[in-house]
């Protein structure tokens, strides 16, 4: 692209040329911008990261880590500046949609951070982008050993993206004094929840409920779901929606608020959040992200989704490797450095500090197996829930299935749509946005 | 000759600024809206002709977003015009006592951050919890209402929301216009009789038009590309994509779903709807004509 700079011999453009026309100069100006500005947003010039002035030399790394989590980091970047005289590491947080999004743009015009930490789910759009580099080769040897093999995450055969930890998995969060004992299957579930819905004095309407969740994003209705045998994607990356499966876990989903009336007429995520901490639900259905604001393990515990008993499944949500992906511009001569502090953040020290302090369910294999984390009531249920969990399909077309699916989703739990015409709706919307995402 | 080099030297900075900021990303938005620019072809996009265009019509959603956003827009430009004069005209009222703490009390929605006040005005919508619906139950023995999970009772929210939010502009304006009316013409309509609503309608209106007219115009193209209210308040065109206006459909195609043809041929059918609306307007107001 650096051939647009070429377009204009700006040599012979004189800034100001007194001698011309007015709108002949004016259209020369234009050109001449347009041509400068097309080549820098096409990317001519290197990368954002390099040397700085005082000859340290800067690593970036965006991250979508927020709370505690990123004040530990900060402090983990600070300690490794703080190591290395000669680099200097910067950690720069983005919300997640935001970090994917300004990523793919950054890393396309050969800029952008040399690393970027996510979920596995960005996998599949940056791959498609060509944004990261393939890590098999590049890792060493002994540095890859250290890690299970959930830490791997591969698309079309190869290794995109190093995970520090498992993570986006649902669980269930029970309020200890309410709930001793957490439900084995949904029988006792419902029971539970129907016993400890209290109907408030204001219109009748029940004020404590004993069970909530977010329930207009399809994220969550997935444990659902799989219980019932259903799931989103084939291997051809076709949406399988449109079956009995699905209707029998949205009927499942509208019984527990209209049959049962054990959760909240509305469910959106900042409701469903404030009604836990403040003690107005028994429990609720959310991922580890979550759970440091829950004050577990003194108020709130962890627990596996339950069993259904109709069919026998289990409630399986999805999990998610997170990690470190290099961008596809950090060239061979700078990856040496950022291997380098890729090893630093991903070290079994800090995947130990993490597991303990923010209990961050680790990927180190020496980690998994030290005693703190195997005798952490926290990491032992999150683990058993990951065991009972399926990895989310990387593939790009799960941006169209999750969008495709939660506008009917949300139709049906606002009573618009039935169950059966809601899943055939899902299956229709998934395929067009699939199809429309073709052109 | 030097005279022409001095303008040209003076213009410059803005011409280049100008170029940078307005020219040239919309002559490369109208480049990508012929291009098949999407996820699966970010790097190696190319021309393809109007085909984004005809998908853009095609669009199942495209006529009802249109509505909506045309709705949208002419329901918050009138709220906004005339619940900002009426405002003004009380202020101006010299009646009216401690103006300058009313004038700050009144700006103040205009002054928050709108994502803040969109948020809020959210959680004031939720069934159960919310303000507005407690309000209606207790103090007015209504139901409640499902602001947000059915599609116009959503829109409705997000319309009330944006109202609230847009009415100080227009009382701004309207203020300033009302001070640069001169007290003799009232003066001279109450000696001939004029009742106050004959002064409003034949002194106060006209006198207000040239100064409300560009404020309307601005109003228009503000609330028509206004995403952040509806974004806001809607959590991204909830429910089922049923609350989006055209700009927020635009957003979520290109940063959502990675469409940037597409996107780019709709922000294009977006430019061409808000420049012909402007100039319609603009020519029957005849704002650029001076009163008297």
């Amino acid at each position: 692209m650096s051939v647009l700079t070429g377009f204009v011999d700006f040599k012979s453009v004189v800034l100001f040329p007194v001698n011309r026309c007015p709108r002949k100069f004016a259209s020369e100006l234009i050109l001449q911008f347009l041509c400068l500005a097309l080549a820098a947003a096409f990317g001519v010039g290197g990368s954002g990261c390099g040397r700085k002035a005082d000859g340290r030399v800067r690593v970036v790394i965006w991250h979508a880590k927020s709370g505690e989590e990123r004040e530990a980091f900060n402090r983990l970047v600070a300690g490794y500046n703080a190591s290395h005289a000669d680099r200097l590491v910067e950690a720069l947080y983005h919300e997640p949609e935001e970090l994917r999004n300004l990523y793919i743009i950054a890393s396309v015009a050969g800029q952008g951070p040399d690393l970027v930490h996510g979920a596995s789910d960005n996998v599949g759009v940056f791959e498609a982008t060509k944004t990261v580099r393939a890590l098999d080769t590049i890792l060493r040897r002994e540095h890859a050993a250290q890690f299970v093999d959930e830490a791997f995450v591969r698309y079309k055969g190869q290794t995109w993206l190093l995970a520090d930890q498992i993570g986006n998995h649902l669980a269930l969060v029970y309020d200890r004094q309410k709930v001793p004992v957490p439900p084995k299957d949904f029988t006792e579930w419902i029971a539970m929840a129907k016993r400890l819905t209290v109907v408030g004095v204001a219109g009748g309407r029940a004020s404590e409920y004993g069970l909530t969740w977010n329930y207009r994003e399809p994220y969550f209705f997935i444990p659902f779901l799989t219980s019932f045998g259903g799931w989103v994607i084939d291997d051809s990356g076709k949406p399988t929606l449109d079956n009995e499966q699905t209707v029998a876990a949205l009927q499942f989903i509208l019984d527990l608020r209209d049959k049962h009336r054990v959760i909240p007429r509305e469910g959106d995520y900042e409701i469903a959040d404030m009604l836990f901490k403040e003690r107005r639900t028994a429990m609720i259905i959310n991922g580890p992200w979550s759970w440091g604001s829950y004050n577990v393990p003194k108020q709130s515990l962890i627990a596996p989704l339950p069993l259904n008993n109709g069919t026998g499944l289990a409630m399986t949500p999805m999990y998610s490797p997170k990690g470190y992906s290099i961008n596809a511009s950090v060239s061979d001569t700078r990856i040496s450095v950022v291997l380098d502090v890729l090893e630093y953040l991903t070290s079994r020290e800090v995947q130990q500090r993490n597991a303990e302090t923010l209990l961050i369910t680790p990927t180190h294999r020496e980690v998994i197996a030290s005693d703190s984390v195997r005798n952490n009531a926290v990491l032992e249920a999150s683990m058993r829930q990951i065991r009972q969990a399926r990895p989310i399909p990387i593939r790009p077309e799960m941006r169209q299935i999750w969008d495709g699916m939660r506008g009917p989703y949300q139709l049906i739990m606002s009573g618009s749509l039935s169950a059966r015409d809601g899943a055939r709706q899902m299956q229709r919307e998934c395929e067009r946005l699939i199809a429309d995402s073709q052109l | 000759m030097k005279h022409r080099i001095f303008l040209a030297l003076m213009l410059s900075p803005a011409l280049l600024l100008v170029l940078a900021v307005v020219l040239f990303p919309f002559c490369y938005n109208v480049v990508l809206s012929f291009s098949n620019a999407n996820l699966f072809h970010i790097r190696d996009w190319q021309i393809i002709g109007p085909q984004q265009y005809a998908a853009v019509a095609r669009e199942p959603l495209f006529w009802n977003i249109l509505g909506k956003t045309l709705l949208w827009t002419v329901l918050n430009v009138s709220f906004h015009v005339v619940i900002g004069v009426f405002l003004a005209v009380l202020l101006h009222q010299k009646f009216v006592r401690g103006k300058s703490a009313w004038r700050v009390l009144l700006i103040l929605p205009w002054a928050l951050p709108q994502y803040i006040t969109a948020l809020t005005w959210r959680g004031m919508f939720n069934f159960e919890y919310g303000a507005v619906n407690l309000f209606l139950k207790n103090f007015l023995g209504m139901p409640a209402i499902e602001w947000l999970t059915r599609p116009w009772e959503a829109f409705g929210a997000a319309v009330l929301t944006n109202i609230w939010l847009g009415f100080p502009f227009m009382m701004v304006v309207a203020l300033g216009g009302l001070q640069s009316i001169p007290d003799d013409l009232y003066e001279a309509a109450e000696i001939d009789g004029a009742s106050a609503w004959q002064q409003f309608r034949h002194i106060t209106l006209p006198m207000l038009r040239p100064v409300m007219a560009p404020a309307i115009t601005l109003g228009i193209v503000w609330t028509f590309n206004n995403v952040n209210v509806m974004w806001l308040v809607t959590n991204g065109g909830e429910p089922a994509d049923q609350t989006h206006i055209l700009v927020s459909y635009v957003y979520k195609a290109a940063f959502t779903m990675y469409r940037f043809g597409w996107a780019a041929a709709l922000s294009m059918v977006i430019f061409a709807i808000l420049f012909t609306i402007s100039q319609i307007f603009l020519k029957q107001t005849k704002a650029e004509h001076r009163v008297g």
